[in-house]
């Protein structure tokens, strides 16, 4: 119970932290507008000190790593050095270099190009790789390691397939 | 001026000088993790993708405290990265599953029901598959009103968006959601 120090009445425990939710209701009734059926929260919940965890990770991917700037001056010496020897380099072989022809992309080697696919995180769905390569120009073997055979599909095809109406063949092409 | 502007200009220029920016950007993160989390997590609903969608939010924040020109509230420029990283982040989800992004939403709905980190009833799992049905800004301006209980003015700031439009928004986006609760 709560008492008022100036008189002697008391109010119900939690009534007036209570009051503007319960005037609120009364006004909506009182209008006559039917109370929403959309829950009041949605449900989701975070695991324990999770607000308490978050802020140290995110000050060491900013604030705490913007500290370990590495000091470039230090090496300025070093750079000379190598800006020198690499033209020095460009001056010999250069001046050797009877082709004329700009480098292009048949000069690279498979394995270069193999290598950059594989340690370079492309962002590419298959739609998109679909469009970018049209499907007339591709042969099944070019995407398979080995070789397969018509006869090799036939027989998959004979052995999986229970209803050749599966395939949605277009016999009239085939006849 | 309001006390609560003043704070805001004061940390700004305590973000943008080099020698009080660590102390700034912790005062920073502590007052805004748990608000943006929460608009992080209505937008992609799993709690580890809306953990890794905040940190990068902060860390947006924090590397381009500099370009900030002071013309919006810094909350609601902040919310704006939030908003934008998590948009982002289930457009590259999508597109790395080969899937539609109408598709990406169903699944993420479906998911919730194995989720830890949800505890809805079944009203309110069918209230997260109604906001799926919703165009990107109708959901955000419900979620927002709604749920984070901002006022028109905040959102209007944050989304960019005249508040008679978000009122319209807001209006749509509720009858939409009660006739969708209201099916069998």
């Amino acid at each position: 119970m709560k008492k008022d120090k100036k008189n002697s009445f008391n109010t119900p425990e939690g009534y007036f932290e209570s009051f503007h939710d319960r005037l609120m209701d009364k006004i909506n009734k009182e209008e006559g507008q039917p109370e929403s059926i959309i829950p009041k929260s949605d449900g989701f919940t975070v695991p324990e000190r999770y607000f308490d965890e978050v802020t140290p990770k995110v000050l060491s991917k900013t604030v705490e790593d913007n500290g370990k700037v590495i000091q470039l001056k230090s090496y300025r010496k070093f750079y000379y050095a190598a800006a020198a020897v690499a033209a020095l380099f460009l001056l010999v072989f250069g001046l050797n270099w009877k082709s004329n022809a700009p480098i292009g992309f048949d000069d690279l080697a498979n394995t270069e190009i193999d290598a950059y696919f594989e340690s370079t995180e492309i962002d590419i769905s298959t739609y998109e790789l679909a469009e970018l390569v049209p499907l007339e120009s591709l042969e099944l073997n070019d995407v398979l390691e080995n070789d397969i055979e018509a006869e090799n599909i036939l027989e998959y095809l004979d052995e999986t397939v229970e209803d050749i109406e599966d395939l949605n063949l277009d016999y009239s092409n085939y006849e | 001026m309001h006390y609560q502007l003043i704070a805001e200009e004061t940390l700004i220029n305590e973000l943008k000088q080099k020698e009080s920016q660590a102390k700034a950007f912790e005062v920073l993160v502590n007052t805004y993790k748990e608000r943006l989390y929460w608009h992080i997590r209505r937008i992609v609903l799993d709690h580890d993708d809306a953990d890794d969608v905040l940190q990068n939010t902060f860390i947006k924040v924090y590397k381009n405290i500099d370009n900030f020109k002071g013309e919006s509230k810094l909350y609601s420029w902040m919310y704006r990265i939030a908003t934008n990283e998590s948009l982002t982040f289930l457009k590259q989800k999508s597109r790395k599953m080969g899937i539609s992004d109408e598709e990406l939403k169903n699944r993420m709905v479906e998911n919730l029901q194995s989720d830890v980190y949800f505890e809805g009833d079944e009203i309110q799992l069918k209230l997260q598959k109604a906001l799926a049905t919703l165009p990107d800004k109708q959901k955000l301006v419900f979620t927002m009103k709604y749920f984070q209980e901002m006022k028109y003015e905040e959102i209007s700031e944050a989304l960019e968006t005249s508040v008679g439009a978000l009122k319209t928004s807001y209006h749509l986006a509720s009858k939409k959601i009660e006739a969708y609760l209201k099916e069998d």
